[in-house]
């Protein structure tokens, strides 16, 4: 019996190394700067991060298999559809309702369960040489349906989950058989047969393959500064952005956020974290190294989106959480309607 | 005596096939709980457009790795000219660069504003250059990053078969008069099938799992399909059809291997073919087409990641100086020897087991457990997560233990074995086939000197195979180095290798960052190969 | 107290489910006796040796060294426990060391014991200080069969077992090998059972030889007794010995063949008169005489060296062979007449 008490010790050694104070994450969502943000947490708090980078759906299978004796806390992931479809699933818990994330976050992009961290918008880019202000005036979503732009759009694949939540959002607002009308027009609008990633539908407008493109707004920004190289951004200035349904409920907003995993064993440790990636400190840091919107007021997103304009309308209107909850039916009209 | 003796190496072997064979029949058995959310319509576009890719994908890759494989082993076996040399060990450098870092290289090459955009500008001034720079993307990308990672199976079986081919058979067709042309596809091609079909059959399993490459350009294949199925959508009925196909595909090509193998086994046992073939010295520009040829293959399938991958390194050192080499390296180098060790001391014990007992049974065992190599790696480390679950929820805590899942999830334990589950039919075939080289009867020499059994394994077995299993610790090195799902899903909290370090960079459409950690994985890899080389070409 | 040295009792002996040799008993008496077992191939002299050194399990009957019982339907002691060496036909050296540690390798196990057999002796012995340092692929099969021989004989088994020993030596080395391998079998009285298809060699090397047909053994007699007394139609023919003619007992030590005549000897067994028997006729039993009346037709003629082998017709076209003396010339052809000396007297006479 005590071999065996040995042994297990050993082993639960090697496989965990349990520190007093930590918190664990099982992150989707990789970005080099993180390492120096939770560095800087356990800097102020003592608490040590620990963290498992991942394809998204393995890691929510491990968290799901694990069950009870998942040692994660915090589930990062960008998109909220992803976030929904983790609390449908039940795999986070409720605890992220202190006052301080409540009075950080706007209600539209947090429930108790999981938190957005940061913003992004997915939106339209074009190419000014091609495509002129009047076309352009009073640009929707549902627009894109419009025969006008037909071999002149570019945008990614249907199992991208950024297309699945927009497309989630258009089924929330307008119906699922709307969005299924729209889905087909869209498709014969294609320019090309979807493939890359957004930078790619960013470059082909750039390059002269389509007029317009859709795609999320820190690309650009990611491609002007420089970090891809002096080719790219050449390219990125051959482009502009243009923020779509600003006369009705806005442009389409998402987050990149995290979620209390039910079995959380830091469960402190973990809301201190949140709070702390809320804070104005670790909000700079995010918006400068990725590009994105801020979650909280007060803080300036990276010059380069500031550029690209800020006052624009955004979708407060339809609920984030409402991708999740939608997805399952945008995944099926955009494939109904041909979307590779 | 005996009985007790027997049962001990055959319960060792019995257990080892077993540990193999447990997330393997997870992987299906699971599928046979019924759920399922999406309408048949969708299922049905699903899983034809999953076959369809599938098949596209396979019968793309066998074409391209049958002309660069072939074509590559004819020209350095047959022939002499400059630099032949050079290529017949160069060749299989391709082996250290994994299909994921190719894919990277060839999107950041050709795509708009690419590489080959920068040296256009470079070399002819600003230009419009994005329309005339061939798009290598989607299915042609996956085909050609998949093609040029694993033509060296091809290239080193099929040289092989030629260098030991008869003088005979070459003769015999001077001797017929054919044509070079027709000695060819008479002769020195229908001698060298069974093994071509060898290294084809190994070429389209792990075509058909991979996931790195097509999950990048995004294709939706077998794999992508169970993958999505299972694991984000719970849909086991779906994933059930889908891997009942990938089982059929599966399972198709293992016997096919399995049976030319043994036909190019007889091929290269009938000696009298070690005469040093007379090899014709081209002259010419027929050398320098037989030049261009090889060094065409080495610089697409090598040369050409490694200078992208340096050349990103150069423009953007950032990435590299920010590395932390030293850790990943002896995370590296702790997978590879841990993993190593591991695999050999159990292939070894298995096969003397098997061996010893000469039990049809076992040795059916042993077959179907290997098969874990064909099964992507994603879903085996998704299946031993299961399992490892239902074992601990339904067995362990029956005993009243507490939990043995932090055990064997998220340690580097589990990712040891699940390494073991997938890499053992490359320990276990290598050790299997350095013993079919051992005579039976060289055990029973050794048994009638007074040998126990025991002895025989250490004093005769292993020091006949020492070569075989350096040769296997290295090929085990290389297929460790590379890999990355089950590295992914199944390592503890902060660790991270060259290979997880470029699949997070690149994840995050930082093929710059990832560049770093994937030419410190070719380099790593590539030292591994050469060590070995001689044993792998065989000369 | 030891009765005899091994003996096997009403053995059957199998390859998987297959019997190859039925309810076998052989006694070797004495230590330092050598056996010889001939039989055409495939018969199952192998599997004899096999299951002897415990490479093979029965089912029935028993085997016993010195007074030991080693193997039976309930026991079995392993191979190597046994302390009987088996030297197989095809070369078994260990291919990745060199002859020197192969022969080596067998001597570990008689470390413990008294040192009357040296490494460099047996080398010397079996002719293979050449080759010391090479690796077994780099041999011949002879020398890599007599390198098998020196491994076994240098584990100083209580029992020797070599099948086939000298198949693949050269035919001009093979009687000095054969020499050298009885002197040190003797020498060292190291009991030994043989298993051959030659029966020269048989005859030389073996103390006693046994003759296994038809998965049965036939015959289990000193090597003079099987050559000369052979018990069975079946081992006259194995040894190809002559042929039988057909011959009626006229007396005492007579007997009447149609075409021969009267022939001439001492029956080793008795026959009463009139019966009808089958005679062993072999080639050195007729005499060539020109002069002789008896004229039977050439229908081959074979040159042997030191002997003709003519193979004549007889009236009612029997053929038989017939041995002469090479050292005058015979020309007699194909078609011609060839006499026979007559009385034909044999001096001992077989039938059946």
């Amino acid at each position: 019996m005590k071999k065996i008490t040995i042994i297990s010790l050993f082993f639960a050694l090697i496989s965990t190394l349990t520190l007093a104070s930590e918190v664990n994450i099982f992150s989707a969502r990789h970005y080099d700067s993180d390492i120096q943000l939770y560095e800087k947490f356990t800097a102020k708090t003592g608490i040590k991060v620990n963290v498992v980078s991942g394809k998204a759906k393995a890691l929510e299978k491990r968290i799901i298999e694990e069950g009870a004796d998942c040692i994660a806390d915090l589930y990062i992931t960008a998109d909220a559809g992803r976030l929904g479809a983790a609390q449908a699933k039940g795999m986070l818990q409720g605890g992220l309702s202190s006052a301080a994330i409540k009075a950080a976050v706007p209600k539209n992009f947090r429930t108790s369960q999981w938190v957005g961290i940061a913003k992004r918008a997915r939106i339209v880019y074009f190419a000014p040489e091609r495509v002129t202000g009047a076309e352009l005036a009073g640009l929707t979503y549902e627009s894109l349906a419009n025969p006008k732009w037909k071999g002149r759009l570019v945008i990614r694949k249907s199992n991208n989950i950024y297309n699945q939540s927009l497309v989630a959002s258009l089924v929330k607002n307008n119906g699922k058989k709307a969005a299924a009308s729209w889905a087909k027009g869209v498709v014969s609008n294609m320019a090309r047969t979807p493939k890359g990633n957004d930078r790619a539908q960013i470059m082909a407008v750039a390059a002269g393959e389509a007029d317009i493109a859709v795609a999320n707004t820190y690309y650009l920004a990611l491609m002007l500064s420089g970090k891809k190289g002096a080719e790219q951004e050449e390219a990125a200035k051959k482009v502009k952005p243009f923020f779509p349904n600003q006369d009705d409920r806005g442009t389409h907003m998402n987050i990149s956020g995290a979620g209390l995993l039910k079995h959380a064993p830091n469960k402190a440790n973990a809301v201190s974290l949140v709070e702390f990636l809320l804070s104005s400190e670790a909000q700079e840091h995010i918006v400068n190294n990725t590009f994105e919107y801020p979650m909280i007021q007060g803080v300036s997103p990276h010059p380069l989106v500031v550029a690209m304009g800020l006052d624009f309308k955004q979708d407060l209107k339809t609920k984030v959480a409402s991708y999740g909850a939608k997805q399952a039916d945008a995944l099926e009209v955009m494939l109904e309607a041909g979307w590779k | 005596m005996l009985l007790k003796k027997i049962d001990i190496w055959y319960l060792s072997s019995f257990f080892i096939s077993i540990i193999v064979a447990v997330p393997i029949i997870t992987v299906f058995l699971s599928f046979f709980e019924t759920t399922g959310n999406y309408s048949s319509i969708l299922k049905d576009t699903f899983l034809y457009e999953y076959i369809f890719n599938s098949i596209i994908l396979l019968f793309g890759v066998l074409l391209l790795t049958f002309i660069i494989g072939v074509g590559c082993a004819y020209i350095v076996s047959f022939y002499k000219f400059p630099g032949v040399n050079f290529f017949k060990w160069a060749l299989i450098l391709s082996f250290a660069v994994p299909a994921y870092i190719y894919a990277y290289s060839l999107t950041a090459f050709f795509e708009n504003f690419g590489t080959a955009f920068s040296i256009l500008k470079n070399l002819f001034g600003e230009g419009d250059y994005n329309s005339s720079i061939p798009k290598f993307d989607g299915m042609l990308g996956a085909i050609i990053s998949i093609s040029f990672s694993l033509f060296g199976y091809v290239y080193v079986l099929t040289r092989a078969s030629f260098h030991y081919q008869s003088q005979n058979l070459i003769e015999l067709g001077k001797n017929l008069g054919f044509s070079k042309k027709k000695s060819f596809f008479k002769i020195i091609l229908p001698s060298a099938r069974p093994a071509i079909v060898a290294g084809l059959s190994l070429v389209a399993m792990e075509t058909l799992s991979d996931f790195g490459s097509v999950s990048f350009f995004g294709i939706s294949t077998l794999t992508t399909g169970i993958y999505n199925a299972w694991i984000s959508f719970d849909d086991l009925t779906l994933a059930n059809r889908l891997s009942f196909f990938l089982l059929i595909f599966i399972f198709g090509l293992f016997i096919l291997e399995n049976f030319s193998r043994r036909k190019a086994q007889y091929h290269s046992l009938s000696k009298g073919g070690f005469k040093s073939k007379s090899v014709i010295t081209l002259t010419g520009y027929k050398s320098l087409l037989a030049f261009s040829f090889c060094f065409f293959v080495f610089f697409i399938s090598f040369l050409f990641p490694v200078l992208q991958m340096l050349y990103w390194t150069i423009i953007f050192p950032k990435h590299f100086i920010d590395l932390k080499i030293t850790e990943l390296f002896l995370n590296t180098i702790l997978l590879v020897l841990l993993s190593s060790i591991v695999l050999i001391l159990f292939a070894f014990i298995s096969n003397y087991g098997n061996r010893v007992s000469k039990s049809k049974f076992l040795e059916a065992l042993t077959t179907f457990s290997i098969s874990g190599y064909a099964i992507p790696g994603i879903i085996l480390a998704v299946a031993f997560i299961t399992f490892i679950s239902w074992f601990d929820n339904n067995i362990v805590r029956y005993f009243g233990i507490n939990t043995i899942k932090s055990i064997f999830i998220g340690s580097i334990l589990g990712l040891v074995l699940v390494y073991f589950v997938r890499f053992y039919s490359l320990a276990s075939n290598g050790i299997k086939s350095g013993y079919l080289k051992i005579n039976y009867s060289i055990d029973e020499s050794s048994y009638l000197l007074g040998y126990s059994k025991f002895k025989t394994f250490t004093d005769v077995h292993i020091p006949y195979l020492k070569n075989s299993i350096f040769l296997i610790g290295i090929l085990i090195a290389i297929e460790i180095i590379k890999e990355l799902p089950i590295t992914l899903i199944m390592r503890p909290f902060n660790f991270e290798t060259f290979a997880t370090t470029a699949y997070v960079f690149a994840s995050q459409d930082l093929l710059e960052a990832a560049a770093a950690p994937s030419l410190l994985l070719i380099i790593i890899a590539s030292i591994f190969i050469l060590t070995t080389s001689r044993y792998i070409l065989k000369d | 107290m030891i009765k005899n040295f091994l003996e096997i009792e009403n053995v059957t002996f199998n390859v998987g489910n297959k019997s190859k040799v039925n309810n076998l008993s052989l006694t070797i008496e004495n230590e330092g006796d050598i056996i010889c077992l001939l039989g055409p191939s495939g018969i199952g002299k192998t599997t004899i040796l096999r299951t002897i050194a415990g490479l093979e399990k029965i089912q029935s009957g028993k085997i016993s060294l010195k007074n030991k019982i080693i193997s039976s339907k309930n026991i079995h002691l392993d191979p190597e426990k046994r302390n009987i060496s088996l030297s197989f036909q095809d070369n078994c050296l260990f291919p990745h060391y060199n002859v020197i540690q192969n022969i080596e390798f067998g001597a570990a196990r008689n470390k413990k014991k008294k040192k009357d057999l040296n490494v460099d002796d047996v080398i010397r012995f079996l002719n293979l200080e050449h080759v010391k340092e090479k690796f077994p692929h780099e041999i011949s099969s002879g020398e890599a069969q007599r390198a098998s021989l020196a491994r076994s004989l240098l584990s100083k088994p209580d029992l020797l077992l070599l099948d086939e020993p000298l198949s693949n030596v050269d035919q001009s080395f093979k009687e000095e090998i054969q020499v050298k391998l009885k002197k040190i079998l003797t020498e060292l009285k190291i009991t030994t059972i043989i298993v051959t298809h030659d029966s020269y060699e048989a005859f030389y090397l073996g103390t006693k030889c046994g003759i296994i047909l038809d998965g049965q053994l036939k015959q289990y007699d000193d090597p003079y007794n099987v050559y000369h007394f052979p018990n069975s139609v079946e081992v006259v023919n194995f040894l190809n010995r002559g042929i039988l003619i057909p011959a009626k007992v006229t007396g005492e030590n007579s007997l009447e063949n149609d075409d021969l005549g009267t022939i001439k000897g001492n029956f080793i067994k008795h026959y009463p008169k009139g019966s009808d028997v089958q005679l062993l006729l072999q080639p050195e039993d007729l005499e060539h005489d020109d002069k002789s009346n008896l004229k039977l037709e050439v229908v081959d003629r074979k040159f042997r060296g030191t002997n003709f082998i003519y193979t004549l017709k007889t009236l009612s076209n029997l053929l038989i062979p017939v041995f002469v003396h090479s050292h005058h010339i015979h020309q007699h052809e194909v078609d011609e007449k060839f006499g026979i000396k007559r009385p034909i007297i044999i001096d001992h006479i077989v039938c059946f």
